[in-house]
């Protein structure tokens, strides 16, 4: 067979003037079969591209069936010339294949790297911008910023409309003559689909179509022995791969994946490929920026539309340019919409060049395994994927109600955040959680993202905690990732994350950072019990915590500022709430008061976490209502500088407001301090005074007065005690009290 | 011979624009002297048809002045918008110059420009003697370049107040301005065009109205964007004025250009340029323009007292100069300067000196 029936058609991966010269050229020539650069062994997934219910964007992934975790990408959009060819092919019942490298020789095969000296562990990727897009680099040494501008101003509007693929291929012979050896892969991966090439054209009758990256074209048309090749390609290591298609969303394409090219900007080529053909291109991307603009509160008139594409046109003649293209459409859009600011533009920038879109592949597709495994999840919890906001109660009780709450855990681990937790700022004390579902097409992406971090939803997250456990660096970090992973029931994740906790607990003295990983890991112990988790080891680990932290407290209070100050105080107060709840044994809790009792004593201590550690002992019962009293008044003396009785009194009554209504020595106290100040100082700490009492609602405010003032308060009118009340109470009382401590009160 | 200390640059540059005149043949707008192509030729230097070498006018972006001929050509204003001192006048002047051969049409406007002086004034004798007609109306740069299809360029358009901004949104969106005292109009003859200047940036300064700036396409013109092409601009323009004023240029103009950028630079940005060390920034924006005006000054400064030696003591004066525009508050952020940054460099150990010595 002559070898004319093949005809080769170099294009720009995603590039959408080659998608459509390439449609037309297939018009033009009727192939039988047509060949795409892509894994071979994926070339049965192929016709399913084409089905109707395919939405790109989406991508074809590819990984080895033990290790998920280097999965390789083929992102696809509406306008890639890939795609658009398959889509012709099975239109016209052409046969379509791929022709690269089967993924299974891709994914690094582990023995072959080590024999090349052991360097690179992953496919090589082509680097060097002439070989990832030949056709951009041959655009911006022509001088433009958007290769798709040179493609239609030079390409297409050739003035003599002949060949456009003979002149691509021109082109690339002159841009690879001269070069050196190729690196290893790339040899292999031309040599394979020479072979495929070589294959087709004994297998088929008529004529043939490759479509290929334009830089391989001369490589490919070029004649050498096929024994060459076939030794090229011997001993080509290869792990079983598993292939599926999965949903891909625009500001994904722009990521650098697969096919060496990530999109610099899907939505302008998406709106090339759109309107490929049409006069009024420029007119609607003008009118999609001014969309954009006003919807982000900018006002654009219509008139300044007409301007913006008149300039364009200007710019485009003044640079000699057949169109406005990309850069002239943006800079008129900057002069005539934006009135000069650059800045703008950046604003509109990602919106308009990345788009929103997301991908849907056909329900009988096989599915990415993680989205399978979410698919038999959902079965089992009988929760189903829905885009609307639905409220979901659930009871950490039942087996069911454990297993959703897990599964949502789970995924938001992944970043699928499916549900989302209600008063998630809340500490779970009950058995139920609240979630609000709202489905979004983006999570499948999400799902098949997190499949370099395993198979399973369980074991994907649990590799992704692992992963960021080992990112962690400091300690309250860990404890809270710990929370998580405990409460996710994921145990690797959690065994290595309390391993890394004690490590780090063993290396730590910094005190904000003990004390602010005491919190978390008290609520997995009171609540691991609904969770059914075994708490042992990390009760030990906490009470170390708790004595480091009690015993560093001390030296972390000296000198502080008032952020840093206020930053510890916050930290202590939740710290403080954590032990009393978590209670526990009676040395460690003597331990922390210790702690906090240097801090009071302590005379570097900074005036406002003395305070605090004040209360806190206060509220603990170490410090009696006349000790407490005494304190006070000495701190707050009017020897000791204001700043720092104020900075005292803040840290004491900041929670303590209320405190001050029924504590009677706490009040007089206070009092005879307030009076003792001149009314230059009292005035400096009105705004203080202020600040705590903001706390106490007008009812407490009012109580307060009252107490002050030493008012009795009065019933609401209409309404007197009878004289014999009292003691009617009093006997009451005597008969209530023994049932509500429940004493044996009867016998 | 001409004695004037700077001629319009159509007659500076005469040579330039006949040369590139001659041999072009490109489509032109109605009206232009030269075409697009060309007046982008003339801006940002090059050769003409016939290999005439034509200097570079603006050094920086050439997408910027793109867009400003551009917007020229499509009969719409251009407004300038900049800092003091990015050369928003020059380049108008250089536009107008070469798109009509004329840069001569302009209103400067201040706060004190009225209405009269936009659109047209009255000569009083005439108007009492003859009452309101043609011969008693007292035409402005604006009025007669509607009249004769020019360009007419309004510099520092937002110094003037609001009210007198607005006459001009009749002119911009119908092209053309009502006479109603003598019930007619002028129309404005294919050719004619506004290039506005303005800061966006300073004291005094009023707000273009929404519906006046809707009818400019604006061209922000920034600050140089690096080192060499600031260099490249101040040596140039250094080397101009010298020649203007007879002044001669010693050789180590290049190297002291470079330290005085440096310093301006530094000062502007706030930080060192290896970005180690950040600065206080003094009040005055340092501009191009500044530091033009600061090496001519240590120029005439060496060609008269210092016999004809340029160096650090001659520059240091002109540089506080421009540096220190509050004298209490720049004055802190330059002695800072000089003990932080210029003490450790031992470049510049003379500016340290000089400087110091000078504040």
């Amino acid at each position: 067979m002559a070898s004319g029936d093949v005809s080769y058609f170099g294009i720009r991966h995603h590039g959408p003037g080659s998608a459509a010269s390439l449609v037309q050229a297939l018009q033009e020539l009727k192939p039988v079969a047509v060949l795409i650069e892509g894994p071979a062994d994926a070339s049965a997934l192929l016709p399913s591209l084409a089905s109707p219910e395919m939405q790109p964007p989406v991508a074809l992934l590819c990984y080895p069936e033990d290790d998920p975790a280097s999965t390789s990408f083929w992102p696809f959009a509406e306008f890639s010339p890939e795609y658009q060819a398959t889509l012709w092919a099975v239109a016209n019942s052409a046969k379509v294949r791929f022709i690269d490298l089967p993924s299974s020789a891709r994914v690094a095969p582990v023995d072959a790297a080590q024999e090349t000296d052991g360097t690179e562990a992953t496919v090589e990727v082509e680097t060097a911008p002439h070989l990832r897009d030949p056709i951009g680099t041959l655009a911006q040494a022509a001088g433009y910023e958007d290769g798709e501008s040179w493609w239609a101003d030079i390409i297409e509007q050739n003035p003599e409309p002949g060949p456009i693929f003979a002149a691509i291929a021109d082109a690339m012979t002159t841009l690879r003559e001269g070069e050196g050896p190729l690196a290893e892969f790339e040899a292999k991966r031309e040599a394979h689909m020479r072979l495929e090439i070589a294959a087709a054209r004994k297998e088929f009758d008529g004529p043939i179509a490759v479509v290929c990256g334009a830089f391989h074209v001369p490589a490919l048309q070029a004649i050498r022995p096929l024994k060459e090749d076939q030794a090229l390609l011997k001993g080509l290591a290869r792990r079983k791969s598993t292939m599926t298609w999965a949903p891909w969303t625009g500001p994904r394409l722009a990521l650098g994946l697969g096919y060496g090219a990530g999109v610099v900007a899907p939505g302008w080529c998406k709106h090339l490929w759109r309107t490929r053909g049409r006069h009024d291109a420029a007119t609607l991307w003008l009118a999609m920026i001014a969309t954009v603009l006003r919807a982000k509160g900018h006002m654009v008139s219509t008139a300044s539309l007409i301007e913006a594409e008149r300039l364009a046109r200007a710019l485009a003649a003044i640079r000699e340019r057949p169109k406005p293209g990309f850069e002239e459409l943006r800079d008129a859009a900057v002069a005539a919409l934006f009135n000069g600011e650059a800045v703008l533009w950046a604003l509109v920038e990602a919106e308009l060049l990345l788009g929103a879109d997301v991908g849907e592949i056909p329900p009988d597709t096989p599915l990415a395994p993680l989205i399978e495994d979410l698919q038999r999840n959902q079965k089992a919890a009988r929760l189903k994927p829905e885009a609307l906001e639905r409220e979901l109660s659930v009871d950490l009780r039942s087996d069911s109600g454990l297993f959703r709450s897990t599964l949502l855990h789970r995924l938001n681990v992944l970043g699928v955040h499916w549900g989302k937790l209600i008063d998630s700022g809340r500490s779970r004390g009950t058995f139920r959680e609240r979630w609000t579902l709202s489905w979004e097409p983006e999570y499948a992406v999400r799902l098949v993202e997190n499949l370099v971090h395993g198979p399973t939803i369980e074991k994907a997250a649990n590799g992704r905690l692992v992963q960021m456990i080992g990112a962690a660096t400091s300690l309250d970090a860990l404890a809270a990732l710990v929370q998580g992973a405990i409460t996710a029931n994921l145990s690797e994740a959690s065994t290595s994350g309390l391993a890394a906790l004690e490590e780090r607990a063993a290396r730590s003295s910094e005190c904000l950072e003990i004390l602010a990983s005491v919190p978390p890991l008290a609520d997995i112990i009171r609540y691991g019990e609904a969770r059914k988790t075994e708490t042992a080891r990390l009760s030990g680990l906490l009470e170390r915590l708790i004595i480091e932290g009690g015993i560093a407290l001390a030296y972390a209070a000296r000198d502080l500022d008032a952020q840093a100050a206020s930053a510890l105080v916050g930290t202590m107060r939740k710290a403080d709430e954590a032990i009393k709840l978590v209670e526990p044994e009676q040395d460690v809790l003597d331990a922390w008061r210790a702690g906090l009792a240097a801090v009071l004593d302590g005379s570097r201590s900074t005036a406002l976490v003395a305070g605090c550690a004040a209360h806190l002992l206060y509220e603990a019962g170490h410090l009696s209502a006349e000790a407490a009293a005494g304190l006070i008044e000495r701190r707050l003396s009017p020897g000791t500088p204001v700043t720092e009785a104020a900075g005292f009194f803040e840290g004491f009554f900041s929670t303590a407001g209320q405190r001050l209504i029924y504590d009677e020595s706490l009040r007089g106290a206070v009092d005879a301090w307030l009076k003792s100040l001149d009314e230059d100082a009292f005035i400096a700490h009105l705004p203080l005074l202020r600040r705590v009492f903001s706390h106490l609602d007008s009812m407490e405010r009012r109580r307060l007065i009252e107490a002050v003032l030493g008012r009795v308060r009065r019933l609401p009118a209409g309404l007197t005690p009878t004289p014999s009340g009292e003691e009617a109470w009093r006997r009451h009382l005597e008969r209530l009290g023994p049932l509500l401590t429940g004493g044996n009160g009867n016998g | 011979m001409n004695a004037a200390i700077r001629l319009p640059v159509e007659q500076a540059y005469a040579s330039e624009l006949q040369a590139l005149a001659r041999n072009d043949d490109r489509q032109r707008p109605a009206g232009w002297s030269l075409s697009p192509k060309a007046v982008l030729t003339y801006l940002l230097g090059g050769k003409a048809d016939d290999g005439t070498l034509i200097t570079p006018k603006y050094v920086g972006r050439r997408r910027l002045m793109e867009t400003a001929v551009a917007t020229l050509a499509t009969d719409r204003a251009l407004l300038l918008l900049g800092v003091p001192g990015t050369a928003k006048s020059w380049v108008s002047e250089h536009l107008a110059a070469a798109i009509m051969g004329d840069s001569t049409l302009i209103v400067q406007c201040t706060a004190g420009t009225d209405e009269n002086q936009i659109r047209y004034g009255w000569n009083y004798a005439q108007l009492l003697a003859k009452g309101p007609s043609q011969e008693a109306l007292v035409p402005t740069p604006l009025y007669r370049a509607m009249q004769d299809g020019k360009l007419c360029r309004l510099e520092e358009l937002t110094r003037m107040g609001s009210d007198v901004q607005d006459t001009l949104i009749t002119v911009l969106s119908e092209k053309m301005m009502p006479i109603p005292e003598l019930n007619t109009s002028i129309y404005a003859q294919r050719g004619f065009n506004i290039i506005a200047t303005a800061n966006n940036r300073d004291k005094g300064v009023n707000e273009l109205s929404s519906a006046l700036k809707r009818r400019f396409n604006v061209v922000v013109l920034p600050l140089p964007e690096d080192m060499a092409e600031e260099v490249a601009i101040v040596s140039k323009r250094v080397g101009e004025m010298a020649g203007g004023l007879d002044l001669p240029v010693p050789k180590n103009v290049g190297e002291e250009i470079a330290r005085v950028l440096t310093i301006f630079r530094e000062l502007r940005s706030g930080a060192t340029s290896d970005g180690k060390v950040t600065l206080k920034t003094p009040s005055g924006s340092l501009s191009t323009a500044e530091a033009i005006a600061t090496m001519v000054g240590g120029l005439s400064q060496a060609a008269w007292f210092d016999s004809g030696k340029l160096g650090a003591e001659g520059l240091a004066a002109s540089l506080v100069g421009a540096i220190v525009k509050d004298p209490v508050q720049d004055k802190l952020v330059l002695e800072e300067y000089l003990e932080t940054v210029l003490k450790k460099r031992p470049d510049y150990a003379g500016y340290y000196a000089a400087l110091n010595a000078a504040i």
